[in-house]
């Protein structure tokens, strides 16, 4: 009974808060009812013109990225432009339940199975949306998108919207992704100035330049790193050198066996390389320690590092180059194209032109309101303030081309270019891909050259990964745990003593097949077989 | 006839008396039981009520349906766990790790306590004391922080060995090292707290028994033997019972704190599992079906230490 008053006085509370914020004043923060009663009455009129009913709270996840000095996810520049501007015009308050970033999927999974999953749930897990849609838990929006998003779906496009298909209807509404580029590798330039080495062309050269870094120490630092590394999954990576090491495969053999390396002819060897490496000293000694890519930020940023793989815009991103810039000023960091397989190509992964997918749950009494969210900040007008705010305050336009000005708490974006508000898109939207590039570019300041050039290297000889139109149980089962497997081999074979090397390579990959792996690569052939069928 | 009668009056005096007994007891005592109200309601509300949740062990659990709209599938939950290799290496890693803690963790607050029972300077005494209790309040987060700034290959005591000219020692990164750290690190977060309990059944011991020795001139090490150790015998022998009911039962952030890839043959433990399953992939019917195994094999061992003690004469815990 007790809990039931509880419930009755909380929501209530959170009806008067809420009500409040939706009012539009600026200083009257939801979590402080305590100034409501002058909020209230100076904010009255706004009310009056609105009789339709009661509110309605719309609720919208956000991650919470745990930036320093970011604001309050729930009253800031954004979210007040959103309540301005869709709130007041539907009779609604835009809520953002924030969710830490790094358990995305755990926590949105308990908010499932609690049923207070917010109206407006995503995630960059497409499995997870299959499982959802599996167990019937989420809405299927073919005739609400008809209905309400018009101009959602004119924005996404066909090709976009089907990857959020489950057996054919609607399940998840992807947003359209606007950069491609997905993982990059980096070179201190001064370092090899300084040494007089040419930009390495070959694995071999990279080699060389590696244990010449090691052992003539260019940039004269305590603990010089060749190669900086993180324990697998955490944004640094091994780049595309496993794929300069693959062999020729079938399309068949090459899609279905998913991202993961393990079978392709040539992985061992690759595998075996980076083990060399490891064992000679060029690679960060305790990455597979580094669970946070902490240390391994902190080495970039303090000059020890010669070269690393991480997320094709690493170097630009603000919380390596400005202290990079500070504790070393000589330190350019330049993109290379370095790892070239039999075909003299440089083969490396890219994004397919889907980002987060945006998911309604069953449990969710706002359906139509969420679409008609979506749809709304699908308009060129809303995505433009949102990613870049008014001009002279968050950007000034130079040559056309809005140059952002980094800001901190209530102007601030948490996120590149607002991506976590922005859920229809993840990347500039300027309504044009060459614009977007140079924009792009523009997001960092002093380095637009090294952005411009990294983003096409790593748009080169690029390909996707394989979009299967039927959801693969396996995979939906064994998912999670594979992909675990697969990160903890990677760890391992990089940092075993190399006579053990050959024995736990066969033994792992066996184990990780024996695990799932055979399962879902045998489903993925199916799939793909039926689907080349019905072509 | 009448003694039939007899009986029969005085049975209903019986119960009368003992009805009155009871409404006397609970007038004479009422604040007592108002005390006993809370915990209670604590057991039942978060020990009691959740268990009708074992029901998804048995269950394909929809988390959109909860357990009435969920099918039943009995035990094929429990055979696909059976099945999985990772479960088994859970299973023995979660036995390793909790049977090497009973051996060098269990006699490690006993010794601690004896050692502090016999420092005769009060004040050195309440600050040692205080010293060692602190570790248990820190997080896993923080100390698996602290392991790593201290261990890893590029920590304090890598640098100091290294200057030595003793070279460098994988703490983290080999698999017996790293037991050894996880132990060890145990120890020190727990063994300060462990002494409170061995410290009051030492000062529950009649202090004639150490005048007696005394006067008998027996030495210090003899009158610990002889008078100290049996005097906590009872709470020792408790706590090794709990201790071994627990065999199955690990904490979550130690092992995955201090666990990495490389010695993941060693740190995935059952609760690391059932966390991977349950809330990582969303599986809740194979995690309640490991927690229930784990409950079941733990009640198992309860019993049989339970047993074993008051066999060799020991008072059990029931």
């Amino acid at each position: 009974m007790k809990i039931k008053k509880m419930l009755v006085v909380l929501s209530a509370i959170t009806l008067l808060t809420s009500s409040l914020a939706a009012c539009g004043s600026n200083n009257a923060k939801e979590s402080q009812p305590t100034s409501s009663p002058t909020s209230t009455s100076t904010s009255t009129p706004a009310k009056e013109e609105k009789p339709s009913g009661p509110l309605v709270t719309l609720t919208v996840e956000i991650f919470d990225r745990g930036i320093q000095g970011q604001p309050d996810m729930n009253n800031n520049t954004w979210t007040r432009y959103i309540n301005d501007n869709f709130g007041k015009q539907n009779n609604a308050i835009v809520k953002f339940v924030p969710v830490p970033r790094s358990q995305e999927v755990d926590k949105l999974n308990v908010l499932m199975a609690a049923g207070e999953a917010p109206d407006i749930s995503f995630t960059y897990d497409v499995n997870t949306v299959h499982r959802y849609a599996k167990m019937n838990g989420i809405m299927q929006l073919d005739d609400l998108l008809a209905e309400h998003g018009k101009d959602l779906k004119n924005y996404l496009g066909e090709k976009v919207l089907s990857y959020g298909k489950y057996n054919g209807s609607q399940v998840a509404i992807p947003a359209k992704r606007t950069s491609l580029a997905w993982s990059g590798t980096f070179i201190r330039k001064d370092w090899l100035d300084k040494l007089g080495l040419p930009l390495p062309t070959t694995r071999d050269e990279l080699y060389n330049t590696l244990v010449a870094f090691r052992d003539k120490n260019p940039g004269g630092v305590d603990g010089v790193i060749p190669w900086g590394l993180a324990t697998t999954g955490m944004n640094y990576n091994t780049g595309n050198l496993p794929e300069s090491f693959w062999e020729e495969q079938p399309e068949k053999e090459f899609v279905t066996a998913e991202s993961w390396g393990w079978l392709r002819p040539g992985n061992k060897e690759a595998l075996k390389f980076l083990n060399k490496l490891y064992n000679e000293k060029l690679i960060s000694p305790d990455f597979a320690l580094d669970k946070t890519a902490q240390q391994v930020d902190a080495d970039v940023t303090n000059g020890k590092v010669g070269f690393f793989s991480a997320n094709w815009d690493y170097p630009l991103r603000q919380k390596i180059s400005e202290p990079l810039k500070a504790n070393v000023p000589e330190a350019n960091y330049i993109p290379i194209d370095t790892f070239t397989n039999y075909e003299g190509k440089h083969k490396k992964i890219a994004y397919n032109e889907n980002g987060i997918n945006v998911i309604i749950p069953k449990s969710s009494k706002n359906a139509e309101l969420a679409i008609k969210y979506l749809d709304w900040m699908s308009s060129p007008e809303v995505l433009s303030f949102l990613q870049y705010g008014e001009e002279g305050v968050n950007h000034n336009i130079v040559n056309g081309i809005p140059q952002v000005i980094n800001q901190t708490g209530d102007n601030m974006q948490t996120s590149y270019m607002n991506l976590d508000y922005t859920l229809v898109v993840n990347g500039v939207e300027l309504g044009d891909p060459e614009k977007n590039i140079k924009a792009l570019a523009a997001s960092a300041p002093g380095l637009e050259e090294v952005a411009e050039q990294s983003y096409k290297i790593n748009t080169t000889d690029t390909y996707t990964l394989y979009y299967f139109d039927t959801p693969n149980e396996s995979k939906i089962k064994f998912g999670k745990t594979l992909e675990d497997m697969n990160k903890q081999m990677t760890d391992k074979l990089i940092s075993c003593k190399p006579s053990e090397f050959d024995n736990l390579y066969d033994k792992m990959v066996t184990e990780f097949m024996a695990a799932g792996g055979k399962a879902v690569m045998d489903e993925n052939v199916k799939i793909y077989e039926a689907m080349q069928a019905n072509k | 006839m009448k003694a039939v009668l007899d009986i029969e009056a005085n049975a209903t005096i019986n119960r009368k008396t003992r009805k009155n007994n009871f409404i006397q007891a609970i007038k004479r005592d009422y604040l007592l039981y108002l005390l006993l109200l809370l915990p209670m309601a604590y057991m039942i509300i978060f020990k009691y009520a959740p268990i009708y949740g074992i029901l998804m062990a048995f269950q394909d659990y929809n988390i959109f349906q909860g357990i009435s709209g969920s099918e039943w599938v009995g035990l094929d939950v429990f055979k696909f766990i059976f099945e999985q290799n990772s479960f088994y290496r859970a299973l023995t890693n979660t036995l390793v790790l909790n049977f090497l803690d009973l051996i060098a963790g269990f006699p490690a607050p006993i010794i601690l306590a004896i050692l502090l029972y016999e420092i005769q300077f009060k004040r050195f005494k309440k600050i040692t004391q205080t010293v060692l209790y602190l570790p248990h309040f820190l997080s896993w987060i923080i100390i698996g922080g602290i392991v790593y700034l201290l261990f890893s290959s590029n920590g304090m005591a890598n640098t100091v060995l290294n200057e030595l000219g003793l070279g460098r020692i994988e703490f983290l990164s080999d698999k017996t090292n790293w037991l050894i750290m996880y132990v060890f690190v145990g120890i020190w977060q727990n063994a300060g707290w462990g002494t409170i309990l061995y410290l009051a059944a030492i000062t529950g011991i009649n202090r004639e028994l150490y005048e007696a020795a005394d006067i008998d001139g027996s030495s210090r090490l003899r009158k610990i033997w002889h008078i100290t150790l049996p005097g906590i015998k009872p709470t020792i022998i408790i706590l090794l019972i709990l201790q071994v009911g627990r065999m199955l039962s690990i904490g979550f952030d130690r092992p995955y704190v201090m666990g990495n890839s490389l010695v993941i043959e060693n740190s995935d433990v059952i609760s690391t599992f059932v966390y991977r399953v349950g809330i990582g992939s969303g599986d809740f019917s194979q995690a309640t079906a490991v927690g229930l195994f784990q409950s079941v094999v733990g009640l198992v061992f309860l019993v049989t230490a339970n047993y074993i003690a008051k066999k060799i004469g020991e008072q059990g815990i029931w």
